[in-house]
């Protein structure tokens, strides 16, 4: 058992580790700055557009919607909204971009 | 010939004859005619004089008309521009930064009625649940959950004190700090990401009043810790990877033995009741969840997780409490959803050998507006159905089959009803049951 315990410290001591100090950037959380020119390859044809970038409001439906009826923007003041929002990345998981996008969506229409 | 030549000549003399002498239409004027005629031209001559100088007038009258339109519109212009420009200065967030912190409150709250087999039916439950949630900065985050329950004082046997208690239980108490973009370090009384039920229970949210039988009773809902957690985004449509690793307390035993029946998944807090410092055991656990979670487009997407723990439960540290979580959720489009959890859990003892707790729950919903029928009621309601089962490693098995209803007012203000027909290895488990419940979240 004690053999168990030292690979189960080990391993998360080792995971901890690497977020901590590879920079964390294992994948880019936005699109490039400016999409790539489209290409044409003879034998491949040409190549898929980049995918669009989702908005705040797909990026609330996609991430909100799933878990609760939707919420109207304007139940909260924006200064909630930055609350609630910084409560719903942490509790659901919400990547930090979009996270910013669905707060920007939100605040835009927020209440008085 | 000459005869001919003849008849042609005086024929033509003839005619040219008739021509020439053609009588003509003589027509005498008169002078009072003339005058008359004369006076009648004059007439129009004025009338015609009069008709233009109408007409100037007219046109002047149609440029002032023009110009006084184009000010209107002009005015106009200014106006909705203005409103616009008012609505939008209404709309824009306050031109400074926001105060660094704000004090929200969100929560639930539920009122149900219900009936037991073998008991009256009563209003069963009258619960407030809010969580409230203390923003420091953009990184600092603390949040707290209670749940505060009217109950009858005393034992529930029949015979009880007199009057009622309010029980107030702390669900979960956590500091958030955001270490970066891909990093949350959480700490405190943690709810635990073992499947996704234990973070996503608010009553407002879960569609079935009753948990499933697996929550609470082979897992522990919370645990007193530290925790890593955080989401790498994928791609561009909104697909990330999600993790959470921690470290925690984790399960005690009631009497401080191995023994099987003791094991106590929420108790190990690390302090007693009289204020002493006491963990019950030397070691803390450890566990984690890893999901994917992957949405083709907004209301169409796929959850997959895996999460475990594991850790020493008894106080002499003699025994591992372990637990492996396999949970899914589907939506396709907006009214319909698949969800369910699978927990496999095992733990040694000192008397009875390794015992194997485990259990499932799969639920469907739909929401009825997606037949689009032209009825505000049917369009409120959503139907949802569950199995969930439970083997508690100790010889008892229960199977329980629910259908209800969700009836929505609001986005937030929902009546539930569901019908539970649960089926035990032990006969005299068997019971049916109906639940009416009304939740507000807010």
């Amino acid at each position: 058992m004690k053999k168990q315990k030292l690979i189960l410290w080990s391993v998360s001591a080792l995971a901890v580790a690497c977020l901590f100090g590879s920079g964390l950037t294992p994948v880019r959380a936005d699109a490039p700055a400016q999409a790539p020119a489209q290409t044409t390859d003879k034998k491949a044809g040409p190549k898929p557009a980049p995918a669009k970038k989702l908005t705040g409001a797909e990026l609330y439906q996609i991430n909100c919607n799933r878990c609760h009826p939707e919420r109207y923007a304007t139940e909260w003041t924006p200064a909630q909204w930055k609350t609630l929002v910084l409560h719903m990345r942490v509790r659901a998981n919400i990547p930090a971009a979009q996270a910013k996008a669905i707060l920007k969506y939100l605040q835009e229409d927020a209440g008085n | 010939m000459k005869i001919h030549s003849l008849i042609l000549g005086a024929a033509t003399t003839g005619c040219a004859t008739g021509l020439a002498f053609a009588p003509h239409a003589s027509a005498a004027v008169s002078d009072e005619d003339f005058n008359s005629l004369k006076s009648m031209v004059q007439q129009l001559n004025d009338s015609v004089q009069s008709l233009k100088q109408e007409h100037n007038q007219d046109q002047q009258t149609i440029q002032q008309l023009r110009e006084q339109l184009g000010q209107t519109q002009t005015l106009a212009t200014n106006a909705v521009q203005t409103a616009q420009a008012a609505q939008a200065q209404a709309n824009k967030p306050p031109s400074g930064p926001f105060a660094t912190h704000n004090f929200s409150m969100v929560g639930d709250a539920e009122v149900q009625y219900g009936k037991v087999d073998g008991s009256h039916s009563a209003f069963a439950l009258a619960d407030f649940a809010p969580i409230f949630l203390y923003r420091a900065n953009d990184n600092i985050l603390f949040e707290a959950g209670f749940d505060v329950m009217l109950q009858n004082t005393g034992p529930g046997s029949g015979q009880h004190a007199s009057g009622s208690s309010t029980s107030i239980g702390l669900s979960f108490a956590q500091l958030d700090y955001i270490y970066n973009d891909y990093v949350t370090i959480v700490a405190g009384d943690m709810l635990l990401p073992l499947g996704t039920y234990n973070e996503r229970s608010a009553g407002w949210l879960t569609k079935i009043p009753d948990a499933p039988l697996l929550d609470d009773q082979i897992l522990p809902s919370s645990g007193i810790g530290a925790q890593l957690r955080g989401a790498i985004p994928v791609g561009q449509s909104g697909e990330s990877l999600t993790y959470a690793v921690y470290g925690a307390n984790g399960p005690s035993s009631m009497d401080g033995s191995g023994n099987a029946g003791q094991l106590d998944l929420g108790g190990n807090v690390g302090i007693n009741d009289n204020g002493s410092s006491d963990n019950l055991h030397s070691h803390p656990s450890g566990g984690g969840r890893i999901g994917w979670f992957y949405p083709w487009k907004p209301h169409y997407d796929l959850e997959l997780g895996i999460s475990g723990q594991t850790g020493e439960w008894d106080d002499a540290g003699n025994h591992l409490w372990s637990a492996a979580v396999l949970d899914a959720a589907l939506h396709i489009g907006p009214n319909f959803e698949a969800k369910g959890e699978y927990a496999n859990t095992w733990y040694g003892t000192s008397d009875s050998g390794t015992i194997h707790p485990h259990g499932l729950w799969v639920q469907a919903a739909y929401k009825l507006a997606g037949l689009n029928l032209d009825f505000p009621v049917v369009n409120n309601l959503e139907l949802v159905g569950r199995f969930d089962n439970l083997n508690d490693g100790l010889g008892a098995k229960t199977d329980r089959y629910t259908l209800g209803y969700i009836y929505y007012f609001t986005n937030t203000l929902l009546f539930e009803g569901d019908y539970e027909i649960l089926h035990s290895s032990d006969p005299g488990q068997n019971h049916n049951d109906f639940v009416l419940q009304l939740s507000y979240g807010f």
